[in-house]
């Protein structure tokens, strides 16, 4: 029989788990003995995923296709977990999109979609299974923010705000429950190499000479170890990490000159 | 112009601070009594055009809604005021989903929504601009006040990208951000018992309209009411995190709690 594993008995859901990020924080839960509980819209990727994740490290991993996206989605899939006879102790939130353009040329849908993926889902499933965690003195919330939450994004509004919301919620909750046995972490990763800019149109911006892109799985890998810790907020790589500590030090100007100056299509 | 959440406090003020400049009003808020009664007063006093629609813009999709309302009686928005808003303080795992993500939905999505619905026709128009209110809770986390203090971080966020691309366009973008202020917000936060109501002198919510109408006027990117909140609000990033964290939670506690 092998060694006790960190996650042996727990369930871990992780949104968003098609691709990037989310499949390799998927893996890393998995490896470690958690049963996973992966959701996304795709149910196709879903799956072959689940089987792969279960077959490998011995594990139970169920696939949930889901739209997050609707007002009410987060709710939706909480119910269909309890309905399964699961339970969720860590909830990881990493389902989220993102649009660059100016605020006056996006359609409504895309901006406000984002208000209700990257926001509100993440809230409605936060309270559906914090109180569970903070009863059983175990597991948490790892939310995928971004480095966009340390400074407003002109020509990215919309997405920078949700991920400043996600920063302060993340840290709220991450007092809310010290001392409590559950943990709560921000991951704000920077430049990832992942399905993010493609949907998000900054596969062209001047974004790209901020630094080199990180590949979503060291992301992750980096990510997965800073909730074991109970870190508070932790940012990938050590230049994203420096220019988010010196953003408050900086004039207001120059940051968002700064950011108009990657953001704005050239 | 438009002001959301005028039928007291802040909004009324603001309200009031436009029309005395002579801008037509268009009032918003859920009670139509109050509504009609503070259209009448502005259009009398100043001598200025007021309508008055009751709406409650807290459900996704009304402030499209709003918006169309406000086409359909041929009527035209220069200025945006998103003053609509509430808090609630109390543990995240002790209140309600709903009272929580309505937060979600009326300090945030209907805030764009509207913005969205005018800011184009601002930007062509090369004038008018959007007076988001914010509060000094967008400059920090706020434990046990969670999700407000978030929505509060994404109005701050928000605006201030959305002045940098106005910037030179001849529309202004203000997020004005309040400390504590007498007003009914207390009474539906659930925070008139708190630490920080104790300790920070209120102001009036006159005054701190009178200062976000300024601001904004002046093409003031952000406007903190009150010499302390402003010198607070600027020193949170020199402080050690866990520090603020632990100051504020304990300023949204009650006396009573001990969390």
């Amino acid at each position: 029989m092998a060694n006790a594993r960190k996650g042996d008995g727990q369930t871990a859901l992780i949104t968003g788990a098609s691709t990037g990020i989310g499949l390799g924080l998927a893996e890393c839960f998995a490896r470690d003995g958690y049963n996973v509980i992966i959701a996304a819209r795709s149910e196709g990727a879903l799956k072959e995923i689940a089987g792969r994740l279960s077959r490998e490290n011995n594990i139970q991993a169920t696939p949930i296709a889901i739209d997050l996206g609707v007002p009410g989605g987060g709710d939706k899939l909480a119910a269909e977990i309890r309905a399964r006879g699961l339970d969720v102790d860590v909830l990881v939130n990493n389902a989220g999109f993102g649009i660059a353009g100016a605020f006056d040329a996006q359609d409504e849908e895309g901006q406000i979609g984002m208000i209700d993926l990257n926001n509100r889902a993440l809230v409605e499933l936060t309270h559906q299974f914090w109180p569970g965690m903070l009863k059983k003195k175990r597991g948490g919330v790892l939310n995928v923010a971004s480095t966009a939450a340390f400074q407003p994004g002109p020509y990215m509004a919309i997405y920078c705000a949700t991920k400043a919301f996600v920063m302060s919620f993340s840290e709220s909750l991450w007092i809310e429950g010290r001392g409590k046995g559950v943990a709560v972490t921000c991951l704000c990763p920077g430049l990832t190499s992942s399905k993010f800019h493609e949907r998000a149109g900054t596969g062209g911006l001047r974004l790209h000479t901020l630094g080199s892109s990180m590949t979503p799985e060291k992301v992750a890998e980096q990510g997965y170890r800073a909730f074991q810790r109970n870190k508070r907020v932790f940012v990938t790589g050590f230049d994203n990490r420096f220019l988010a500590k010196l953003v408050p030090f900086m004039p207001r100007r120059a940051v968002l000159n700064l950011a108009s100056f990657v953001l704005r299509a050239a | 112009m438009l002001v959301t959440g005028a039928s007291a406090g802040i909004g009324v003020e603001l309200a009031e601070c436009f029309a005395k400049d002579g801008y037509d009003v268009i009032v918003t808020a859920r009670s139509e009594g109050p509504l009609k009664e503070l259209a009448g007063r502005l259009a009398r006093q100043h001598n200025v055009q007021a309508v008055a629609i009751a709406a409650d813009i807290g459900q996704p999709g009304s402030g499209a809604k709003l918006a169309s309302e406000i086409k359909s009686r041929g009527l035209n928005v220069d200025v945006l005021v998103n003053n609509a808003g509430y808090g609630m303080s109390g543990g995240f795992d002790d209140l309600s989903a709903e009272s929580q993500l309505g937060m979600i939905d009326l300090n945030v999505r209907a805030l764009v929504e509207l913005t969205h619905m005018f800011f184009p026709d601002m930007l062509k128009k090369k004038r008018g601009g959007v007076l988001n209110v914010a509060s000094t809770a967008a400059f920090q986390p706020g434990p046990f006040m969670t999700v407000y203090y978030a929505t509060k971080a994404f109005v701050l966020s928000f605006s201030e990208a959305l002045s940098e691309e106005a910037r030179g366009t001849g529309v202004k973008v203000t997020a004005l951000c309040p400390g504590p202020t007498e007003s009914k917000f207390h009474d539906r936060a659930g925070t008139t018992k708190v630490r920080a109501s104790k300790i920070a002198g209120m102001m009036t919510s006159k005054a701190v309209a009178e200062i976000g109408y300024k601001a904004f006027q002046s093409g003031r990117r952000v406007a903190i009411s009150g010499r302390m909140n402003a010198v607070m609000a600027r020193m949170v990033p020199f402080f050690p995190r866990g520090m603020t964290l632990g100051l504020v939670r304990s300023l949204n506690t009650r006396y009573s709690d001990r969390a």
